[in-house]
């Protein structure tokens, strides 16, 4: 890595060995922490490569390809059959559950900070005990039951239903703690000069409640995205599965799903959640700090 | 309790006081912004647990056209004398006790090096890079590690056998599958996963603690283990309580990962009380959706339990 140029810096022999004397807590301090990057980054790396290697490379094994072959990804689109459709669901699906579950959560946050109805600490007490309670194992027998009532097996519209609810007390959580920080009185002079709820809540807290966004929609695009069981539950035929589904299924090394294949395909799915986080990592950062962690 | 002034109550005495009509349209209208998320939330995690408590309790078989019949305690009578409930719930709490340690100790180990990072660049780097693996959706963790693991074509037993030699391809460690070293495995993986998203939580927790504690220790002489030990971990010990109550429940209540690396295999130690379960419900006979609701019930009572106990030794003294 190239961080470690940055205490590789050579002088006269002697003169070294000062440095480093010096810097010895420093020097291990980076070390240890640069070794945990690499086995954070070596598996990611492993992948990227693999699915720019040629098949013989992928076959033997070695990190650095020989010869290096980008053609997997075109491949994958055009010989997988269900490829496209089972992407096409994934993001159907998490775009429509991240945008519901922001809005609740939002709604909600607000209604349990500067509302205040009735029965309100009930509602928080409740959304607590769900997050110690595994509410996600034991509703499956359910939630099924439910989903055959409403028409909804085997149907990939269906799953935004019981995916909402996958990180909804923790986001309502996240936002009541966020909107904890904003004023009272902010809202109170907002809804004096004739602003409603709505407004006051558009116009006045969204703006102070943007870093708690930030990680809301991380959060819930993760569960989303890369949710495994529910999927797997209710939806039997491969064309409606959500990726992942699929990806766990494949059977690596076999005819179109060969290694560099997959590779290719794991690719395309993890990268655009890792690129949007890398840029709003600043904002995830303090709303996490913010909010997440008192919450 | 000042906060608990509603702003409502401005309205009440401008407009509507006394009105009883105003009064409850004032309620509605309150509990309009909880609405979406209540009808969520009840539907799909409220209703849910006192549908299967209900489910419990009679012998339910989805599959089946006989209507359930109540029959009280027999599906917990059942599932209790069966040793494959105590095997089950054995194994999850064996693959908790691999997992709880590392994934409490390593990231509180690296927020103290971290935190430590003067350079402000550098530290942002590190918090990103560690917690790249936060950012990954579940399944494609254990898709990623599926592969790391692979018997064959892995990089790991490529590392040992033609990198290292340490093994031939007849002896290399076959890491999942159903094997002794399937949990470990697992546990490994589950560390790497969350090691950056427990590390940034007790870096905000290092954060919040005034810098002029450790400094006067180490004035009066104490060492950086006794500034750790004394002043660093009591600090911390809110954000440890949460995460060892969480990641307990967590790690009690894994599905996916045995699903994926274990599947049905009674023998396998991956058949915790979740695919127990799992299996009675959507894959045996006719569904025993009563039965499997039991032992849902027994396994998530059992978890609760432990985790109300740990609750009394983590909680902060004083």
């Amino acid at each position: 890595m190239t961080l470690e140029t940055n205490y590789s810096a050579a002088a006269e022999p002697e003169e070294t060995e000062s440095w480093f004397a010096r810097n010895r807590s420093a020097i291990v301090r980076h070390s240890v922490i640069n070794l945990f990057a690499l086995i954070i980054l070596l598996p990611l790396c492993w992948v990227l490569l693999m699915s720019v290697k040629s098949l013989p490379d992928a076959m033997r094994g070695d990190f650095w390809p020989k010869h290096f072959d980008f053609t997997h990804y075109p491949y994958v689109f055009e010989r997988i059959a269900t490829l496209p459709v089972n992407l096409f669901n994934s993001i159907y699906v998490t775009a429509a559950t991240v945008l519901i579950t922001t809005i609740c959560a939002v709604l909600a946050g607000y209604a349990l900070v500067h509302i205040r109805p009735l029965g309100a600490g009930l509602v928080v007490t409740a959304l607590l005990v769900s997050l110690y309670f595994p509410v996600r194992v034991v509703s499956i027998i359910s939630i099924y039951e439910t989903q055959h009532w409403l028409g909804l097996i085997n149907n990939t519209s269906g799953l935004i239903l019981p995916y909402i609810t996958l990180q909804l007390a923790i986001s309502i959580l996240i936002m009541r703690s966020m909107f904890q920080l904003v004023p009272h009185e902010m809202f109170e002079s907002a809804r004096i000069d004739g602003a409603g709820h709505w407004r006051a809540l558009w116009e006045v807290g969204l703006p102070m409640v943007r870093n708690g966004l930030v990680v809301i929609f991380i959060v819930n695009f993760v569960a989303a995205w890369g949710e495994y069981l529910l999927c797997l539950t209710l939806v039997d035929d491969e064309a409606k599965r959500t990726m992942p589904v699929v990806l766990a299924a494949a059977q690596g090394g076999q005819g179109q799903w060969s290694w560099p294949n997959l590779a290719a395909v794991y690719v395309i799915v993890v990268t655009p959640g890792i690129i949007a986080f890398t840029f709003a990592q600043k904002l995830f950062f303090k709303g996490l700090l913010e909010g997440a962690l008192k919450g | 309790m000042t906060q608990a002034i509603a702003p409502g109550e401005i309205d009440l005495g401008a407009s509507a006081a006394g009105d009883q009509i105003g009064l409850v349209r004032k309620g509605v209208s309150e509990w309009l912004f909880l609405a979406p998320a209540l009808v969520f939330f009840i539907g799909y995690q409220v209703w849910p647990i006192f549908r299967v408590l209900w489910l419990s309790f009679t012998d339910f078989q989805f599959l089946s056209d006989k209507p359930a019949r109540w029959v009280w305690f027999d599906n917990y009578a059942h599932a209790l004398s069966d040793p494959l409930m105590w095997t089950s719930l054995g194994r999850a709490a064996l693959f908790t006790m691999m997992f709880l340690p590392g994934t409490i100790i390593l990231p509180l180990l690296l927020a103290i090096l971290v935190d430590r990072v003067t350079n402000q660049r550098l530290a942002t780097l590190y918090r990103v890079i560690l917690l790249i693996p936060a950012v990954i959706p579940s399944t494609l963790i254990f898709v990623l590690w599926k592969w790391m693991y692979n018997y064959q074509s892995g990089p790991i037993n490529h590392l040992l056998v033609d990198t290292f030699g340490l093994f031939t391809l007849q002896n290399a460690p076959q890491w999942l599958g159903g094997t002794a070293l399937t949990l470990p495995s697992i546990a490994v993986m589950e560390v790497w996963w969350g090691l950056g998203y427990h590390t940034i939580f007790f870096i905000a927790g290092l954060a919040a603690i005034p810098k002029e504690l450790p400094d006067a220790a180490r004035i009066d002489g104490a060492s950086e283990w006794q500034v750790f030990w004394h002043v660093t971990r009591p600090q911390l010990a809110p954000i440890m309580m949460i995460l060892v109550v969480l990641r307990f429940g967590t790690a009690m209540a894994v599905i996916d990962e045995y699903l994926i690396f274990g599947g049905f295999n009674r023998a396998s130690p991956t058949y915790t009380w979740t695919i127990f379960m799992y299996d009675q419900a959507f894959k045996l006979g006719l569904w025993r959706q009563g039965y499997a609701a039991a032992i849902g019930m027994i396994g998530a009572v059992a978890m609760m339990f432990v985790m109300v106990i740990l609750l009394r030794i983590f909680r902060p003294k004083g």
